[in-house]
């Protein structure tokens, strides 16, 4: 961290120290400050899913493993989305082939309601979305969620996934390519797939 | 059809699913035993619900009556920073300022202050909680997962199945908030986090939480009449000799239990303290508890335990 790092910067690093000295308090307020942005970095790359809880726990463990390397060179939201991203890339790789996503129950929709129907059928287009990523791998399925998904910038994903501009491009280029292709036959996917934009 | 460029929302998780993380992220870091989620299978149901009984928290506190001058105006040695403790596998006690913690085996606490506040945050476990009056002092509060109890001046008990919680209070009034709603909860009442919105009769009077007493730090305002006497004396002494060594505070309960008008309470004091120990005399001991006071005070509390000793559903 350079010498004219913000109050906010200042605050992440002094709460890191104290988390990292095994401060329960300190650990249970970055759990509070960074729980949110842990969750929201797995739901979009894995998805609803029976092991999300589970797997907020082993981030924050790796979390709470890992702080006394935490320099304040990023913010510690970002740091911990990080070590999220790589909990979720460990998860993928572990349960292969046999992937386990949360079936959604179909909604009863109100007929007259334009707008549940809306919102009914993303979610079922998102439903398909990472049943096709299921089968996709696991880099290019992380940087395809973060980017595109997410509709984080390349180089956030980049720092994200510890790789470079280029690598992200070339994997949500490669996953989407994958994607269009299997979403052929499925009008839905073929559609949502064609509105979600990103920046590769 | 979806609009152009529209993102799969992020489905927020419940408080109780965040309080299950929390809890599970907690007792993981402490190296317990895991307590990630897996499915339920039905055995698994009948297990849970003997565990459920032992882990049930308890909060007792001795606040009768909130107008003892001499108690409400002294004040105690403040808790400033936040103060964790955990028991490992034997229960455990600690003293927070004047709020006297007796932990259950595989628990942890948080005690640290909010404005003033005495606060205790339950990690995992079970807990009793034994707290002098309040007087005009911020009132204590007890968290577990979504449940908070405030402490206005009152004895009540609270217990918690997971994220199910019930609050029988015995005197006075505890303001009870449960997402979002608060009820105030009087003498002769129970609350269920089934049922949030309303406040119910209680069916039978609450037995005497007689668990208790290894947190109940019994001020000398707040002795019973007559005034305080040596046998009490020797109960206070004995119930500070738990942790340090429960062998001999068996012995001098059971001494205790032989003549004096404390024999009720120290009788079932040896007993509960071997059966918190895996003692093998703890079934004896309540047996005979319940042969020499079939209708004592601690009479029901015996036959729970008993019961939980002999491996009873």
């Amino acid at each position: 961290m350079g010498p004219a790092a913000s109050p906010a910067r200042q605050h992440d690093l002094a709460l890191a120290r104290r988390a990292a000295s095994g401060d329960r308090a300190a650990q249970r307020e970055l759990f509070q400050a960074q729980k949110h942005a842990v969750h929201h970095t797995l739901f979009r790359i894995l998805g609803a899913n029976r092991e999300l809880e589970d797997l907020i726990q082993d981030s924050f463990l790796e979390i709470f493993r890992a702080l006394p390397s935490f320099r304040g060179d990023s913010t510690l939201a970002r740091w911990c989305q990080t070590i999220a991203t790589r909990i979720a890339y460990l998860a993928i790789s572990r349960r292969r082939p046999a992937a386990t996503p949360l079936e959604l129950v179909a909604e009863q929709v109100a007929a007259d309601d334009p707008d549940a129907h809306r919102v009914a059928h993303a979610r079922e287009a998102a439903r398909r979305l990472y049943a096709a990523l299921e089968r996709i791998e696991a880099k290019q399925r992380i940087a395809f969620a973060l980017a595109v998904i997410d509709d984080l910038p390349l180089g956030e994903v980049a720092q994200l996934t510890d790789s470079t501009v280029v690598a992200v491009k070339t994997r949500v280029w490669r996953a989407r390519r994958t994607l269009m292709k299997r979403a052929g036959s499925d009008p839905v996917l073929s559609h949502y797939l064609a509105g979600l934009g990103g920046e590769a | 059809m979806t609009e152009p460029g529209e993102r799969p929302p992020v489905e927020p998780m419940s408080d109780v699913a965040w309080a299950r993380v929390e809890r599970g992220l907690w007792a993981r870091m402490d190296g317990a035993a895991a307590p990630r989620r897996r499915r339920v299978r039905p055995w698994q149901l009948g297990v849970a619900g003997a565990l459920a009984a032992a882990a049930a928290l308890i909060v007792w506190l001795v606040a009768r009556t909130p107008d003892r001058p001499q108690v409400a105006t002294a004040p105690p040695p403040p808790v400033e920073e936040p103060t964790r403790a955990v028991s490992g596998e034997t229960p455990s006690a600690v003293q927070f300022g004047d709020i006297h913690i007796t932990l259950d085996a595989d628990s942890a606490v948080v005690m640290q202050h909010e404005a003033d506040r005495p606060i205790a945050l339950l990690e995992r476990g079970a807990a009793w909680f034994s707290v002098a009056p309040r007087g005009a002092r911020p009132a204590f509060e007890v968290r577990a997962g979504d449940l908070a109890v405030r402490v206005i001046g009152t004895r009540f008990r609270v217990a918690r199945d997971a994220e199910h919680a019930e609050v029988a209070v015995d005197h006075g009034v505890v303001e009870v908030t449960f997402r979002g709603s608060v009820v105030r909860v009087g003498a002769g009442e129970s609350w269920t986090s089934e049922a949030p919105g309303t406040v119910a009769e209680v069916a039978a009077a609450e037995p005497e939480p007689v668990l208790a007493p290894p947190a109940r730090p019994r001020p000398r305002a707040a002795a019973p009449s007559p005034p305080p006497d040596r046998d009490r004396a020797r109960y206070d002494e004995l119930v500070g000799l738990e942790v340090k060594d429960p062998q001999a505070a068996i012995q001098g309960y059971l001494e205790l239990a032989k003549s004096s008008r404390w024999a009720d309470v120290a009788l079932f004091a040896a007993a509960r303290l071997a059966a918190d120990r895996h003692d093998p005399r703890a079934q004896t001991l309540l047996s005979i508890y319940l042969r020499r006071f079939p209708h004592g005070d601690n009479a029901e509390d015996a036959r729970q335990l008993l019961a939980r000793v002999k491996g009873e559903p």
